[in-house]
């Protein structure tokens, strides 16, 4: 830390990391968007033997969700550090407590979803079983869920005091 | 010429019994990972509720000092981190149980996550109970029986009751329904716990 101290201003450094953190999480949404599309909307009998899909397969998007949630995770449990100094002391302060208790909210969910991480990796090596289908279309809706709400808070609490604020 | 003939039949049926091997040996590697991995995401969720709740981090870290202590400790300058804890924690009870788990007969893994399942309802749930019971019904000095450890005994039981009252089958058939029932039940508590920040 000391080192990057003497490189650059410690607030700059900060910036960056939750930039690059916003970035990855704006991959993170459009992999498990698209994933949780392809789960919840069947592929379409356009006719004959033609089955509309999309060009690419959900299950390719499936390691690179896992990467790039697992990469978030660590990022935002290191900005966390900042946060619970910087951010949410003047919150508390402020009685901002809807966004205390919604980034609060926000550690448990990211948590249950890391645990379902293995499994979820699990269901979509086949993503073709009729077995595993309804927990493997739930197991992915869950991680859209926790992706998305994580989003729209951590954006919540950066407009309070981050990037841009 | 025989010779080499009988050489190469039996090259060709250890290739075959390979071939017919290696397939089998994945699908159980297949297998193995997978109870590994549901199991993992059922106990994740219950372990990692259970520590938060009960607040049982594995360390504490304090953010202005840096200073990382094993165990929950309290605040020293600045405030303690517990969330690090809690989750290192439950990740490792977790990775141990499911372990375990790809070692235990399917039959008594199944009826296992019954119990346990069962058990992370019920065990808060006397608690509970017996909090109310005290506060509105006992008619004596009751305080003995607020105690995590006195309301286990009933979440024990009826855990124990449930567990052998439910059909194999069924206990089969709703294995991993548990993967997304835990989550979702372990949220509902955490997220009530938080209710402080959003009725003030």
């Amino acid at each position: 830390m000391n080192i990057i101290t003497s490189i650059m201003r410690e607030d700059t450094f900060w910036s960056i990391l939750l930039f690059i953190h916003f970035l990855l999480a704006v991959g993170l949404l459009a992999a498990i968007t698209l994933q949780a599309v392809f789960v919840l909307m069947p592929a379409r009998q356009v006719a004959g033997n033609f089955v509309d899909r999309g060009p690419v397969p959900a299950a390719a998007y499936t390691a690179l969700i896992i990467i790039l949630y697992v990469a978030q995770s660590l990022m935002g449990a290191w900005i966390y550090v900042k946060y619970r100094t910087y951010v949410r002391i003047p919150m508390e302060q402020l009685r901002h407590w809807w966004t205390v208790g919604s980034f609060e909210f926000k550690e448990h969910i990211i948590a249950m979803g890391l645990g379902l991480l293995p499994a979820y990796w699990y269901f979509w090596q086949q993503p073709r079983s009729v077995e595993h289908a309804t927990v493997r279309k739930w197991v992915t809706v869950f991680l859209l869920i926790s992706v998305w709400y994580s989003f729209i808070v951590g954006h919540v609490a950066n407009d309070f005091r981050g990037v841009g604020s | 010429m025989t010779q080499t003939l009988e050489v190469g039949e039996r090259f060709a049926r250890f290739d075959s019994s390979h071939a017919v091997d290696a397939p089998a040996s994945a699908t159980q590697t297949r297998t193995k990972f997978g109870t590994f991995a549901i199991t993992f995401g059922i106990a994740f969720a219950i372990l990692y509720t259970a520590f938060e709740r009960l607040n049982w981090p594995l360390f504490t870290y304090h953010p202005v000092s840096g200073l990382l202590e094993f165990g929950r400790q309290p605040a020293g300058i600045g405030p303690p981190m517990f969330w690090y804890g809690w989750i290192v924690l439950a990740l490792i009870a977790s990775s141990v149980v499911s372990a375990v788990a790809t070692v235990v007969p399917e039959q008594w893994l199944r009826r296992a996550t019954v119990f346990c399942c069962a058990l992370a309802a019920l065990w808060p749930a006397s608690l509970t109970g017996l909090r109310i019971f005290i506060v509105d019904w006992a008619t004596f000095d009751a305080d003995f029986l607020n105690s995590a450890w006195v309301a286990a005994i009933p979440g024990f039981v009826a855990a124990a009751a449930i567990t052998y009252y439910v059909p194999s089958r069924l206990a089969e058939r709703v294995w991993t329904s548990w993967l997304l029932i835990m989550p979702l039940g372990g949220l509902v508590i955490l997220g009530y716990s938080l209710q402080q920040y959003f009725v003030r």
